[in-house]
């Protein structure tokens, strides 16, 4: 009997502090969501405000908005963590010098970097009088502050797209890295011998092995920015914002009766990325993914 | 050979300008500059007023620093209690139902965990939580578990009963068997479990302004008003002490770690090794 309930037992704290505080938070916003509201004497459950949102250009703009910034910040972030894993692979290959570990921890920087602060950054560097624009007068490229094009505060959202860019290079670097550092020496050498230049290398052998786990380092990047709150909130405009900021104003500046509507963001928000989670989970299982970093 | 090298070399240093390098200066320029108008490259003059103000001026900004560490540290402990014996059972123990648990404990890294805060703000607020420590660290859990827990289960992993069963033959309890054989072996682990927790919980900005209502000073709150449109060289010296805040946390930790394994090396090889 102890023996087979003991595993539950240990369990039993850990899943119960994320079954009450994370579920019953989860739940507890989809009946506020539903209108359920004992404290003003709703009781009914109904879907007015998940009608009322689906039919809001608002929703379909933040959506829009969402989704763009999320798919070309994780673009970017792989194509650059991806170069830099390739990078830092061949230092590692033609050098045995510590200097490769030192580069891959300096690499790693950003990412213990707060959110708040790669959004300041990002401000910093990337307004009309920013650094970037600074520099590009001081070399005479151009002359004056508006010839810079606008990138933070934009309704495009550039600068939540550079920011996540910085932040995500790192972590896509962490992923795919030590997937190609399982690659022995001595495929470099024979692959030298049946006469395979750098490119030829990188190209047959160490793009399709690091091919797997960078795809899922770019899906969790691109599920990471849809849940994304500091960084658009800093760095968005007030229309639209992404979905969390979304709900966050719906929640904080409307009345009362908006509420519902911006749990019912949430748990839209909290579904979408369920879906993602699980695409990511099934194609990592599929493709052994996490066998490689651990 | 060097022509391979060169190349290579220049353009990872580039990157690492661009990457770490300019960001840096940025801040560190713009913390310091006395006004920064454009197109100067270099501030025309040099001043030391807002590192005055934010270490010296401001009682708020040591406050916040005491509250952010208090929190990320009372939120690392309780994980670290709680993630052991699940990592545990985890790793050690095949039964029913093992999926749904993963399921359960993972489940936050997936979901934005400001869901579940927004969704239990109400039942906080009648529960008297909102607005105080307690409340910002309950809330600071469930973003934090799964990566303990993640960082325990790999140590666990590692780890063979076999010395543990021989501990048991020459009559160790489970408690001493902890202490000494399980304990150790998951201190690397814990403290990687622990970097990620502390490093989080710093950094949160969204769960502590719901619960904390604005009453709760982290120093990421305490921080936002002065990048939105404040104070520009004041904004850039507290982004400076929130990242380094965040990196000394790191290091401190990375540092305690070597130092006990140096000690215990010593302590094993003066009772004649194992």
């Amino acid at each position: 009997m102890w023996r087979k309930s003991k595993p539950y037992l240990l369990l039993l704290p850990a899943t119960g502090t994320i079954v009450l505080l994370f579920f019953g938070g989860l739940f507890d916003g989809l009946l506020k969501s539903l209108g359920y509201f004992p404290a003003i004497g709703e009781r009914q459950l109904n879907l007015d405000a998940y009608t009322n949102l689906l039919a809001s250009d608002s929703f379909w703009d933040s959506l829009e908005l969402t989704v763009r910034v999320a798919a070309i910040s994780s673009l970017l972030a792989g194509l650059l963590g991806g170069l830099l894993a390739i990078a830092l692979f061949l230092l590692n290959q033609y050098s045995e010098d510590e200097n490769s570990r030192l580069w891959h921890r300096l690499f790693q920087l950003p990412l213990t970097i707060p959110h708040l602060v790669a959004g300041y950054v990002i401000v910093l560097l990337f307004t009309q009088s920013g650094v970037i624009s600074k520099l590009l007068a001081s070399v005479g490229m151009i002359d004056e502050m508006t010839d810079f094009p606008v990138l933070v505060n934009d309704p495009f959202g550039w600068g939540i797209i550079l920011a996540y860019t910085w932040k995500e290079v790192p972590f896509v670097l962490l992923m795919v890295y030590p997937v190609l550092a399982r690659i022995q020496k001595s495929w470099r050498e024979v692959s030298r011998v049946y006469g395979a230049g750098n490119w030829n290398f990188i190209r047959e052998i160490a793009l399709p092995i690091m091919m797997p786990s960078w795809i899922i380092a770019v899906f969790i990047v691109f599920v990471f920015t849809f849940s994304a709150f500091e960084i658009p909130f800093l760095l968005g405009v007030t229309y639209p914002g992404m979905l969390p900021v979304y709900s966050f104003q719906l929640y904080t500046d409307g009345s009362l009766s908006d509420r519902p509507e911006a749990l019912a963001v949430n748990i839209i928000l909290a579904l979408m990325t369920i879906c993602l989670g699980l695409a990511t989970y099934y194609f990592s299982k599929r493709w052994n993914v996490m066998k490689g970093w651990e | 050979m060097n022509t391979t090298i060169s190349p290579l070399k220049i353009i990872l240093f580039l990157l690492g300008f661009v990457i770490i390098g300019l960001p840096f200066i940025a801040l560190l320029l713009s913390s310091l500059a006395a006004g920064w108008r454009w197109p100067d490259l270099i501030p025309a003059s040099f001043s030391f007023r807002a590192w005055d103000y934010i270490l010296f001026g401001s009682a708020r900004t040591w406050q916040s620093i005491g509250t952010s560490l208090l929190i990320a540290l009372i939120v690392t402990i309780v994980n670290v209690v709680l993630a052991v014996p699940a990592a545990n059972a985890l790793v050690r123990f095949q039964f029913r139902g093992k999926w749904l648990a993963e399921a359960i404990l993972f489940a936050p890294i997936i979901i934005p965990p400001f869901v579940a805060v927004m969704g239990i703000h109400l039942t906080f607020l009648r529960f008297g939580l909102t607005e105080t420590i307690l409340g910002v660290v309950l809330a600071h859990l469930s973003p934090t578990l799964p990566y303990m827990v993640r960082a325990v289960v790999i140590s666990y992993s590692t780890l063979s009963t076999e010395r543990e069963n021989q501990a048991r033959m020459l009559g160790a309890g489970p408690l001493l068997r902890f202490y000494y054989i399980v304990l150790p072996h998951l201190l690397p682990g814990i403290a990687a479990g622990a970097s990620l927790s502390i490093l989080i919980s710093l950094s949160q900005y969204l769960i502590t302004f719901i619960i904390g209502s604005g009453q709760v000073v982290t120093l990421p709150i305490l921080l936002f008003p002065f990048i939105s449109g404040g104070d520009p060289a004041i904004g850039s010296a507290y982004s400076l002490m929130f990242a380094g805040m965040a990196i000394l946390a790191l290091l401190s930790l990375d540092v305690a770690l070597k130092n006990y394994y140096k000690k215990k090396g010593v302590r094993s090889n003066g009772e004649g090794g194992e």
